[in-house]
């Protein structure tokens, strides 16, 4: 059963039970009012009914003697009868006269109610004359019942009208206001049909559209967290692909040159090729092997810090890298403000090999390479091949290479820039790249800590 | 025997594979990139091209387009199925997946140019001349008669010659794969050939690793 079903038969019911129950409530009272009110009429009518026949029957007796008292009984009788009123008089239990021709018995000095043949009567009886003579009062009453059920069958049937009319109205407005909470209903389902792209309807100020609005916002974070770890699967992927690459190109070449001098008919010149290729593709396997121990070191935060002069460490990788550049033709050009930052040196200056050693790999003969430093800051800036902005957004993923035919005439493995983003990372400093094909690319760091 | 262009960037690879076919009598180009290969292929003709898929400037799947007839094996590094299958469904006649074996690399490569009828179906060195349409082999033109085991024996090693073949190797290409023979079977129809043949000086045994036709 729906939450707005319950809503609608409780309150449905609730309201019902307290409206007849106020009806009811209100009739009887009205009914026990009516009666009172009848009763203190018919008291006080009786009252003065015998306060009449006392006076008659006393001055009848100072008059002359009552020779039958009988007939002012019948008088008096025959005088209420057509006010309604049933008169009877008696005299020692004993009928004198009675205007009422039905059985009944009543006590002395009583007020009572008796219905008799369906017929409500009053009957109040007093003595009379020093108690010489009972007096017993009737009056029929039975309209106070017709009015009671005229009363009731009116009531019931307001309570019936006000009834439907409020079980329509609360059906109507309990649906419709219901029905945000439907959609959002509809929206969890095509959810969980696999839909992530559906949004709930965040209409009005009120609790269901406060909760379309959190949905809404969770459903954002999910998808957001979702598409970053199918990123985030795609690259491993890739990585586990380029890997698989990488080992698999040398790993051919020493298998094969491996069976070649196992097998082969080959001459001495023959074989001592095939042993070189096998030494220098062994050597090429240490290279990434050792590239991705190094991305494992950095990746655990095993360094230590101290103040590194980057002057020191530019001029360092210059003298390092000057006899690359010199068999490149490159020309190393420096530019440098002493600064210091905090870091591990090793790592740093692995950083800087890396990039400055990209930057003449990416020169042509007669380039130039610029390393620089100032403060918090080192730039390695080159006038070569360049990238385009897509080669740009890959270059720092493993085993990326910007030639896409993957060749390696200009060696390394393609691990050098993830390294350097790994190691730049490491130090809270941010990496920028700038480049333009043909024109060169310019790589800042700035640390930030 | 067949002309072969080898499209492969990788300078190791590229004459690993050129000194395996060397081993077997094919003469082979090189290309190491795909312009170059495309402007080889146009301009001189060959009875196979071993093609990289991922060659720099043209990829092989690429490249093949270009090629008229000419049959091609695809090199690809990847053992994934949609490369293989994109590969022959591009035309090429057969593939090999890095890393191969001397073998593989010579038998599928002997299997693509028989198709092409690019093979010579005959084989001759030094007096003896072996015809592999009647199943014939001739000494100073006399004609040797073989049993049928020690001529396939003598197929296998001439088409696989100058490499060392094992002798379970030996059993499985001249005896078909199931066959549960003792080595000893090759060890005595190579010592048959050798003597029918006389062979002792071109028929070598390798330590260790089993016989070897050196011609």
């Amino acid at each position: 059963m729906r939450f707005w079903h319950k809503t609608y038969i409780l309150t449905l019911l609730l309201f019902l039970i307290c409206l007849n129950t106020g009806i009811m409530a209100l009739a009887v009272y009205t009914y026990q009012k009516n009666v009172e009110n009848t009763e203190a009429s018919a008291t006080a009518e009786q009252h003065y009914i015998t306060r009449s026949f006392e006076n008659d029957y006393n001055s009848m007796l100072e008059a002359g003697g009552m020779s039958n008292p009988s007939l002012l009984m019948e008088s008096y009788g025959n005088h209420y009868k057509s006010k309604g009123i049933y008169l009877s008089f008696e005299k020692d239990g004993k009928n004198i006269y009675s205007g009422f021709n039905i059985e009944y018995s009543v006590g002395k000095n009583v007020i009572a109610q008796k219905k008799i043949d369906g017929v409500r009567y009053i009957f109040i009886s007093s003595d009379i004359c020093n108690g010489e003579y009972d007096i017993v009062y009737v009056k029929n009453i039975s309209e106070l019942d017709n009015e009671f059920e005229t009363l009731m069958a009116v009531y019931a049937l307001t309570a019936l009208v006000v009834s439907l009319f409020l079980a329509l109205c609360l059906f109507l407005v309990l649906k419709r206001l219901s029905v945000p909470l439907d959609k959002l209903r509809l929206t969890t389902e095509k959810i969980e049909k696999g839909d992530f792209s559906v949004r709930a309807e965040e209409k009005g100020k009120d609790e269901f559209a406060l909760l379309a609005r959190s949905f809404n916002e969770m459903l954002s974070k999910i998808n957001e967290q979702m598409s970053f770890l199918e990123i985030d699967a795609e690259k491993k992927q890739m990585l586990v692909e380029n890997m698989a690459h990488e080992l698999r190109t040398p790993l051919t070449s020493i298998h094969g040159y491996g069976e070649y001098l196992e097998k082969a008919a080959a001459t001495e010149e023959e074989r001592i090729l095939a042993a070189k290729y096998i030494v220098s593709e062994a050597s090429r396997l240490k290279k990434i092997s050792d590239i991705l121990l190094d991305t494992a070191y950095v990746r655990e935060n095993r360094f230590e810090y101290t103040e590194v002069s980057l002057g020191e460490l530019v001029l360092d990788t210059v003298y390092r890298l000057s006899n690359k550049a010199a068999e490149n033709g490159v020309t190393l050009n420096t530019d440098i403000t002493e600064s210091t930052v905090s870091g591990d040196k090793t790592l740093l200056s692995m950083l800087l090999y890396n990039l400055t050693e990209n930057g003449i790999k990416a020169c042509k003969q007669g380039g130039k390479v610029k390393i620089s430093c100032a403060d918090q800051q080192l730039t390695v800036e080159d006038d070569g091949k360049g990238m385009t902005p897509e080669q740009l957004t890959h270059i720092t993923e493993p085993f990326y290479r910007t030639d896409r035919s993957r060749s390696r005439s200009e060696g390394g493995a393609g691990l050098g820039l993830a390294l350097c983003k790994q190691i730049a990372e490491a130090h809270n400093a941010s990496m920028r790249f700038e480049s333009e094909p043909e024109k060169g690319t310019k790589i800042t760091l700035v640390f930030t800590s | 025997m067949a002309n072969i262009l080898i499209a492969e960037d990788e300078m190791s690879i590229n004459n690993l594979i050129k000194m395996n076919l060397a081993l077997v009598g094919h003469s082979c180009a090189q290309a190491f990139d795909g312009n170059s290969a495309l402007y080889m292929a146009n301009s001189s003709r060959f009875d196979l091209i071993i093609l990289d898929v991922m060659l720099p400037g043209i990829s092989g799947f690429d490249l093949i387009s270009h090629l008229n007839n000419t049959p091609v094996i695809f090199v690809t590094a990847k053992s994934g199925l949609e490369d293989r299958i994109k590969g022959l469904r591009l035309g090429a006649d057969d593939y090999i997946t890095k890393p191969f074996e001397i073998l593989e690399l010579v038998t599928r490569v002997d299997v693509v140019l028989r198709r092409s009828k690019a093979v010579s179906h005959s084989f001759e060195f030094d007096d003896i001349r072996i015809d592999f349409d009647c199943k014939k082999v001739f000494k100073n033109g006399q004609e040797i008669v073989l049993k049928p085991k020690e001529f396939d024996l003598l197929g296998a090693l001439v088409k696989n010659r100058n490499i060392a073949l094992s002798r379970e190797k030996l059993l499985e290409i001249v005896w078909d794969y199931d066959y549960e023979g003792d080595t000893r079977t090759v060890d005595v129809h190579i010592q048959k050939l050798r003597k029918k043949l006389d062979l002792d000086k071109r028929l070598k045994t390798v330590y260790k690793t089993g016989y070897r036709l050196e011609v």
